[in-house]
């Protein structure tokens, strides 16, 4: 897969041997202790820093674009031995801060395991007091990762 | 009601009525976002309702609900009389002949599908040509799309200019002996351009082809008089004039709207019902099938009395004040690219920040408090022609103060601070 060679996933959404949600936690708590304006900086420097590692020029075609989205999302998907990986991208800096949250935090596992993320996880994230149409967002991107690993019919509000 | 001040004719100043009384009178603009003054700068989407429009309503549901039209005691008969009363302020407010020329729609995409599938469906054929222009919300292109693959017609696209400006000259080299209908828009959501309506009416006129105006904008900003127009049809919505949603209006002339077949069967757009056959009613009746939205309709009739009160002339020119100083203000911010300069047009700012996502720009506006609206707005053959994927837009309503475009000056300042 293209990002694979690059190396671009997060160390720590590899190699997990169960369900493994401590990326998704450490943001959760961090977002949690953070005010509101210091919120909206954090999920900035997310960004910035996972623009410091392009995503690759080729995947930002049709097939890897999340329709639906105000700003530009492509979404890279990758299966090895049963586990799911992603790496998102966008034009917009906040949505691509967003879309790292996401990818990071829900990459590593199964398709049943994935299929046990509910609305409610993201609902955590309290990303939505960034604004009401991030959070609307937020819930397309977990449906849209669960389906990209066939994990879609797990969906439903916990 | 507030209280009007003195009005100069310039209005250069913010003392084309008493601002703040106006303000006042907007239950919502006092609220906070994040802390933050709201400060709403979406108008083109839909505008806050004073208190007047509010109380309206309630009032209707507390005091005088009860389906209009049929309804034989006492409160059928006021809300009916209200439902009518309103349509008659609606004629008023267009200088319309008759209130027999006003239909009450949902809104105006509705409007416009009705004129679609009601008069043009009838009355269009292969090879009849209709004219639109590059700056349509896609309320006036889809219609008529759906129709052109249905009836074999061609649509025409008159251009507009770099600057966003429309061009007379141009659209009138477009209309030719096959063009039947003209459907273009009084403002452009998105570029604010105001389009001469009063010459393309009389150059369609020369052609013989019938008018279609989409007020949504225009209205909202200028006094409209549809017998001195001359145009066939004029639609607006109430929630852009300070109204409920789920109402709309067609202003249509009465010779027009008599040769129309109804579009939508029901109650009340009939005369008679058998097996054998229906009996239509007149228009508007004809084209107001089921209960019709009339607490809705009482609303918009508030909010027209609320609008008159204050005076449509002093609000245009208090947002052509607006207009000026956002111009400037805008300007003054570097790497902001302006999408729609006619220095003519009305208060509605789009633009893009060179560098920055408009989304990313929309989303520090609004932590500031400051509602703007971020996209496409259903206008992407128009981002296509002005070579851009998505604006910032901010629409001036009556209520917009100069320390809000300041703010949004501000906003915009810090949004590149943030992401540049």
């Amino acid at each position: 897969m293209l990002w694979q060679r690059e190396s671009a996933m997060p160390r720590n959404c590899w190699g997990k041997s169960r369900m493994d949600l401590s990326t998704y936690e450490t943001y959760a708590e961090t977002l949690e202790e953070l005010d509101d304006e210091m919120r909206f900086e954090y999920i900035l420097d997310i960004a910035k820093k996972k623009r410091a590692k392009p995503f690759p020029e080729e995947a930002m075609d049709d097939a890897h674009l999340m329709h639906g989205c105000l700003s530009k999302v492509w979404i890279l998907h990758d299966e090895q031995a049963g586990r799911h990986y992603f790496r998102g991208h966008s034009d917009a800096a906040i949505v691509e801060g967003l879309v790292a949250v996401m990818t990071d935090s829900f990459s590593g596992l199964t398709t049943g395991e994935l299929a046990q993320i509910k609305l409610d996880h993201v609902r955590r994230l309290n990303l939505g007091a960034l604004t009401t149409q991030r959070q609307v967002g937020m819930m397309a991107m977990l449906k849209h990762i669960q389906k990209l690993a066939g994990a879609r019919a797990g969906i439903q509000a916990a | 009601m507030t209280a009007i001040v003195a009005f100069d004719q310039d209005c250069r100043s913010r003392n084309c009525y008493d601002l703040d009384s106006v303000r006042a009178d907007f239950p919502i603009l006092s609220r906070t976002v994040y802390d933050k003054p709201l400060r709403f700068l979406d108008n083109g989407a839909s505008a806050q309702k004073p208190r007047a429009v509010i109380d309206a309503i309630k009032n209707s549901y507390t005091s005088e609900y009860a389906n209009v039209h049929r309804g034989a005691h006492f409160l059928s008969g006021a809300a009916t009389e209200a439902y009518e009363g309103v349509r008659e302020k609606v004629a008023s407010l267009l200088n319309a002949s008759s209130p027999d020329t006003i239909v009450f729609t949902k809104n105006v995409t509705e409007a416009i599908n009705l004129v679609a599938f009601s008069w043009a469906e009838t009355f269009l054929d292969a090879g009849d040509e209709i004219v639109i222009t590059e700056m349509e919300h896609h309320a006036n292109i889809v219609p008529w799309q759906i129709l052109k693959e249905r009836k074999g017609l061609i649509l025409r696209i008159a251009p507009v200019e770099d600057d966003g400006r429309f061009d007379l000259d141009r659209f009138a080299a477009i209309l030719n002996d096959h063009t039947k209908l003209v459907s273009v828009p009084h403002v452009s959501n998105v570029l604010g351009t105001v389009v001469p309506i009063a010459e393309v009416t009389r150059l369609a006129k020369e052609k013989g082809a019938c008018v279609l105006i989409d007020g949504a904008q225009g209205i909202v900003h200028q006094a409209v008089d549809v017998q001195a127009l001359g145009c066939d049809f004029y639609a607006f919505t109430g929630h852009k004039l300070y109204g409920p949603t789920g109402i709309g209006v067609l202003y249509g002339k009465t010779e027009r709207l008599v040769s129309m077949p109804p579009w939508q069967g029901g109650g009340d757009m009939i005369e008679t019902v058998s097996f054998n056959g229906s009996v239509y009613a007149e228009p508007p009746m004809r084209f107001e099938a089921g209960t019709p939205p009339f607490v809705q309709a009482i609303g918009l009739g508030a909010a027209i009395d609320y609008v008159q009160g204050i005076g449509i002339d002093a609000i245009d020119a208090h947002e052509q004040y607006l207009r000026d100083y956002a111009f400037d203000a805008l300007r003054d911010v570097p790497d902001v690219r302006l999408i729609g300069e006619d220095p003519t047009k009305a208060a509605i700012m789009s633009f893009i920040v060179d560098g920055i996502h408009s989304m990313d720009v929309g989303a520090v506006l609004d932590r500031q408090g400051l509602a703007v609206r971020v996209g496409h707005h259903c206008a992407q053959p128009l981002m296509a022609r002005m070579g851009v994927e998505a604006t910032v837009r901010a629409s001036m309503a009556l209520y917009n103060t100069t320390e809000e475009i300041d703010a949004l000056a501000a906003g915009i300042r810090h949004a590149q601070k943030l992401l540049g």
